[in-house]
């Protein structure tokens, strides 16, 4: 393409000729440019529901959200939020979720708007949600920015503890209109956290790693709610990062050689699976951990800041801890329920429902 | 070459923006939510007759507020690339030179990466903190693309292979800083790793920031056409050009800084999408011919309607998610790179 042009001499007629052109055709693309700002400014976002009542509630990213009254129709842009829906039961108004929210089953059926990082902005317009509900850790400030622009009001979450997810779902329950629906929930909630807590109570915890991934090898770090998690099942992370999702090298593993291998599946055979695979790798045979199969399989649920999260963390307690669970506690025998059976057996039947989900059916 | 008149430059220019038209239509139609060919008619007609309140809600909202809006900025990101690639082309006198192989696009997103780290430091009003992003963009493109220029001479001289090299090192270096950033930065909430290295154009810039990208094209783009003559003259060679009155100081000088200019305000807002430049302006040569005056507006409509199919495509090909409209790009770009590579070889 590097031939010498011939025949090349600028004249002074060029060069106007050349100017003219530039700028006609610049003239062209800024027609087009202006006329379609101009046609924005005519057609200012509009609130795809037109509903006269509005409420504002501050979310727990410190905006100011104005909520249409009442919340008939709601997006989810995250598979805890879309949990956190159907645990309150105020699924039916539930129109759309992300292509992760795979929890309960019945979420799978729920128009689909994309992923919680990049959701189609026109799918979620075209649902007309009074509300779209985001979490601060998993979406993007600029999905919430593109909706405010967009005229549709989102409420954001951001737990980082136990407590807080307990909290933050009473306080989501009010800002759909369900506030009973929330208070019940959280009252067994904390009821179950309450139990597990006296039933461990003298124990010295175990001390675990637990695995987010294992090829690259990944962990919690102290800040995240899973660590908060583990802590509330008599167990702490032998991580001790500031990082949310530190990378850790097998090397720094055996130093520290934890008593359990915590890991969290959709499935209890894929967990026993993952400890199989992880124990066949060099280097594995120099933990104690994985030479006396301490390890512990929990649902998947303890990676997601929803309700459920509390049958994990009890789930996993009765794993490390066996010995709290054969006895019932001396006191208030009477008020606590008989503690849920172990999530495992849960998973197997995917329909079922985990059981203190249904007692808070029962409650409603 | 044939002598340039101003009547074929315009209608090379009308031809292409009646295809970028059709192209925004068909980009306006497609998308996750169906809308109608018919009613997508319908409304524009309304629009343009200004019945504006007849229009159905739903299509308003989707089709003026977030498809066109997305196409537009499509267009702006595309036409930049694109004649940022054109004039890399020229000035370093090799065929595979363009913002993203040379690393310049991503020098300019890790200098928008800096920006938005230093940001909430500094006590800055809302519209210039926005601004904050593309001046970082710019400065890091400006940054690489003189590293590179040095890092490419040798005895003196532009050499292809080492430029290209260069290059090539340079992009690989800097994605590497920007997998760090984007890794040590937990809890930033910013946009993910595959925005800065692949590009998408969902999320609409602030208000200041589209219109300085939309001012800062026409001044960078009219800037570097002033040098087009000059840039014929250069494919002969620096030497050759200078005995034949070019000053090729300056020439280098206005287009390093506005094609600077082009990619850090494409990157700040839309990622660094690759091979729009390299791609572009060779379909446009083999088209309408190496003659800068009229390939470097060609290549500014070519490189909109590149950037709006692969956007259309990113957008509709696993609907309703979204794929990085680098990735469309890449798949059509990279053969291209070899075959031009191989060509060159031979």
């Amino acid at each position: 393409m590097c031939s010498r042009p011939r025949g090349f001499v600028l004249t002074r007629k060029d060069a106007r000729k050349k100017i003219l052109a530039r700028s006609s055709g610049a003239a062209l693309l800024l027609f087009a440019a202006s006329s379609c700002s101009t046609l924005q400014a005519q057609t200012p976002p509009v609130s795809p529901v037109a509903a006269p009542v509005y409420k504002d509630y501050v979310d727990e990213a410190g905006r100011t959200v104005r909520v249409p009254q009442p919340v008939q129709r709601i997006v989810s842009l995250a598979p805890s939020l879309t949990e956190t829906i159907y645990a309150l039961g105020v699924q039916d108004r539930l129109v759309g979720d992300t292509d992760y929210c795979d929890y309960p089953p019945d979420a799978q059926k729920k128009t689909k708007v994309g992923g919680a990082i990049n959701p189609s902005l026109e799918q979620i317009v075209a649902l007309r949600p009074d509300l779209v509900l985001v979490t601060k850790s998993l979406n993007l400030i600029e999905t919430v920015h593109a909706l405010d622009n967009l005229g549709v009001s989102s409420y954001g979450t951001d737990p980082h503890t136990v407590q807080e997810i307990v909290s933050s779902t009473e306080r989501l329950a009010g800002v759909l209109g369900v506030p009973e629906a929330g208070a019940a929930l959280g009252a067994d909630l904390e009821r179950h956290l309450a139990d597990l807590q006296q039933r461990l109570s003298g124990l010295s915890p175990r001390r675990v790693l637990f695995i987010v991934w294992s090829d690259p090898l990944i962990s919690v770090g102290k800040g995240t709610f899973i660590a908060d998690a583990l802590r509330l099942a008599g167990a702490t992370s032998i991580v001790d990062s500031a990082q949310d999702w530190p990378h850790m090298s097998l090397e720094e593993v055996v130093r520290l050689q934890p008593d359990f291998l915590v890991f969290a599946a959709s499935h209890s055979d894929s967990g026993q699976n993952d400890f199989d695979v992880l124990a066949a790798r060099p280097g594995w045979r120099g933990l104690d951990a994985v030479r006396n199969r301490h390890f512990a399989v929990i649902s998947d649920a303890v990676n997601r800041p929803a309700p459920r999260i509390v049958s994990a963390i009890e789930d996993l307690a009765r794993q490390l801890h066996p010995e709290a669970f054969s006895t019932q506690p001396d006191d208030k025998e009477k008020k606590i329920p008989p503690p849920p059976p172990p999530l495992l057996r849960v998973l197997d039947s995917s329909m079922q429902v985990p059981a203190h989900l249904e007692v808070c059916a029962c409650a409603l | 070459m044939r002598p340039l008149t101003l009547s074929r430059l315009l209608a090379h220019c009308a031809i292409l923006s009646a295809i970028l038209f059709v192209v925004v239509v068909i980009a306006l139609k497609l998308g996750a939510v169906p809308v109608s060919l018919y009613g997508l008619g319908h409304d524009l007609l309304r629009v343009l007759f200004r019945q504006t309140s007849q229009l159905s809600s739903e299509y308003q909202l989707i089709i003026f507020d977030i498809r066109l809006p997305r196409i537009l900025l499509g267009i702006f990101v595309g036409a930049s690339l694109s004649v940022a690639g054109a004039s890399f082309q020229a000035l370093l006198r090799n065929p595979l030179a363009d913002p993203y192989v040379l690393g310049v696009s991503s020098g300019a997103a890790v200098g928008a990466i800096i920006a938005l780290i230093i940001e909430p430091h500094l006590a800055l009003a809302p519209a210039v903190a926005a601004l904050l992003t593309p001046i970082g963009a710019f400065l890091g493109a400006a940054l690489t693309v003189t590293a590179v220029y040095f890092l490419g001479l040798r005895e003196g001289q532009i050499d292809s292979a080492t430029l290209l090299l260069a290059g090539i090192i340079s992009a690989s270096f800097l994605q590497a800083i920007i997998m760090f950033f984007m890794s040590t930065l937990t809890g930033g909430n910013y946009r993910g790793i595959a925005f800065w290295m692949m590009g998408e154009l969902q999320t609409q810039p602030p208000h200041i920031v589209s219109l300085v990208l939309r001012f800062g094209f026409f001044l960078a783009a009219a800037a570097i056409y002033t040098t087009a003559a000059d840039l014929n003259l250069l494919l002969a060679g620096e030497q050759e050009a200078m005995h034949l009155g070019v000053d090729v100081r300056r020439v280098r000088l206005v287009v390093y800084i506005a094609a600077s200019l082009l990619t850090g305000l494409a990157v700040s807002v839309s990622g660094a999408i690759g091979y729009v430049g390299l791609l572009v302006p060779h379909v446009m040569r083999l088209l309408f011919g190496s003659d800068h005056r009229i390939l470097l507006p060609t290549a500014a409509f070519g490189g909109a309607i590149a950037v709006v199919v692969a956007d259309t495509l990113a957008r509709t090909v696993v609907s309703p998610s979204e794929l990085p409209v680098g990735a469309m790009t890449a798949i059509a770009g990279a053969p291209l790179f070899l075959y031009l590579m191989r060509r060159r070889l031979a």
